[in-house]
């Protein structure tokens, strides 16, 4: 219908920049994304961790303080929620993005997997074994 | 019929994609232990600094799995939660309106590409 | 019934320059639905614009914001909303009048994914699909149209050439369709920056829509069928040469 439209005047507001601040459920959303940020923090520490490594024994244990002192163990931390809040929120998905059997099982096994592996950190770097 | 125009190019996300399922993956399964014994438990003393001696993390790395198990280390805790991790913020740029196009996307990928290049360097340069 | 305040958002081309907040006193009990209320408002005011038709969730016509959240007017009720209550026009959509959107956009993303059966074999034996088959598809072939998935999706909002949740599960529905051989021409749609790229998995699609369609999981699984086509392509390419 091309003629006689002239009444017509469609209004569309612009995208709101902050959109993702008006529902609790879009905050979840970029909480999610954002746990990426602590995760660049901890990437970092392995990074200069492993330069470390390269420069001798000295130079490690400048690295070994460097992970004690308590802004970045308070940092750590927060990485280590962020993780934990990642993995549910990536563990609740991938059933719904890979459908390979009832998803409240997939869940199960990937926390299982991931409580095995962090097992073996502390087994493998424990003293207690 | 539907020849209204030219069928749209193929993108190159699966790609992207495809690296940051893999860093989701590492980032729910294999980093929460590392920073719970590297980053929380050595500090608070429940594991002791002899455990991570520079000659013991140097054998672990170095030469467990045939050698191997520094480079695995590096690549499931390192390089693909890097790109993992830039490709959320490729997508957060473009959330925010902060960023988005060719600029930003490459600005992500080759940072996350970059830290990769280095932390395998030094994977080697520390043999 | 007791008499109660809902704020609707008014829209009139030929005076306003932008929509507007009203308030209009309606009478309430436990079973008043927001489409009831828009009726007994428009007994006030005959010239509040609203689309409806079947009243029980079947037409997808009446989707309108309730709080900012997307819903269809009829399968909503004013008792789940004691404190306050603004009805305003569906988020993403230009507004022509009042709660009425231009649907026109959904509906060219709808028909570019085509949704419909294609199957140019010609047999009068009936396609014959066993439970399994059936069971493959049939959660996302109860999509009505309503609209609500791209009022709840930020990246349509922020990219209206995204194809969209409604539609892109739409095509998952019938790749999945072992009666369908249209997959290869549905595919380039699929695999467009505008295709299932542009999804983030926010996921609110899937928590609004009203029929349970999940579109954020077909969408997403729609990104798996896309990347084993990029990975077929290139076998194909280098097989040819």
């Amino acid at each position: 219908m091309p003629s006689h439209n002239n009444s017509r005047r469609p209004y569309l507001p612009a995208f709101r920049r902050d959109w993702w601040l008006q529902l609790r459920f879009y905050q979840l959303y970029m909480l999610r994304e954002a746990t990426v940020l602590p995760l660049l923090f901890f990437i970092s520490c392995l990074i200069y961790g492993l330069y470390s490594l390269s420069q001798g024994e000295s130079q490690w244990l400048k690295w070994l303080d460097f992970m004690a002192r308590p802004w970045v163990v308070a940092l750590n931390v927060l990485t280590l929620a962020a993780s934990l809040f990642h993995a549910k929120t990536f563990f609740e998905l991938f059933p719904r993005v890979m459908p390979l059997a009832p998803p409240s099982l997939m869940i199960a096994v990937q926390w299982l997997a991931t409580v095995v592996v962090a097992g073996g950190f502390v087994v493998l770097l424990g003293a207690w074994v | 019929m539907s020849n209204s125009g030219q069928q749209p190019t193929r993108s190159d996300e699966p790609i992207w994609w495809a690296l940051f399922s893999a860093g989701g993956v590492c980032f729910a399964v294999v980093i929460p232990g590392a920073i719970l014994a590297v980053g929380v438990l050595y500090p608070l003393g429940l594991i002791p600094g002899e455990m991570l001696g520079f000659e013991r993390i140097r054998h672990l790395l170095f030469e467990s799995f045939l050698g191997f198990a520094g480079f695995i280390f590096v690549g499931v805790a390192i390089c693909l939660p890097l790109f993992h991790a830039f490709h959320r913020i490729r997508h957060g740029l473009h959330d925010l309106q902060w960023a988005h196009g060719w600029a930003a996307k490459s600005a992500c990928y080759c940072s996350a590409t970059l830290l990769s290049v280095i932390a395998l360097g030094l994977w080697v340069a520390a043999h | 019934m007791t008499s109660r305040n809902i704020g609707i958002m008014r829209y009139n081309p030929e005076q306003d320059k932008k929509p507007h907040t009203e308030s209009y006193q309606v009478e309430a009990d436990d079973n008043t639905s927001v489409l009831d209320a828009l009726q007994q408002v428009q007994q006030q005011d005959p010239s509040l614009s609203f689309r409806w038709s079947c009243r029980m969730a079947i037409c997808g016509s009446c989707g309108v914001m309730v709080n900012s959240v997307p819903k269809l007017g009829c399968q909503t009720f004013l008792r789940d909303y004691p404190d306050s209550l603004v009805i305003s026009p569906l988020s993403n959509f230009a507004v022509e009048k009042d709660l009425i959107v231009d649907m026109e956009p959904f509906l060219e993303h709808l028909s570019a994914i085509k949704p419909w059966l294609i199957n140019s074999e010609q047999s009068t034996v009936p396609h014959v699909q066993t439970p399994q088959q059936l069971a493959r598809y049939q959660q996302f072939a109860n999509c009505i149209n309503c609209g609500l998935c791209y009022s709840a999706c930020p990246q349509f909002g922020l990219n209206p050439e995204f194809r969209g949740p409604a539609a892109l599960a739409l095509a998952h529905r019938y790749n999945l369709d072992s009666r369908d051989l249209g997959k290869a021409e549905r595919m380039p749609q699929l695999n467009a920056k505008d295709g299932v790229w542009t999804c983030t998995f926010v996921g609110f699609c899937s928590e609004v829509c009203p029929k349970k369609v999940d579109p954020a999981a077909a969408i997403n699984q729609g990104k798996v069928e896309s990347a084993k086509d990029m990975i077929l392509s290139v076998f194909k390419s280098s097989g040819v040469r």
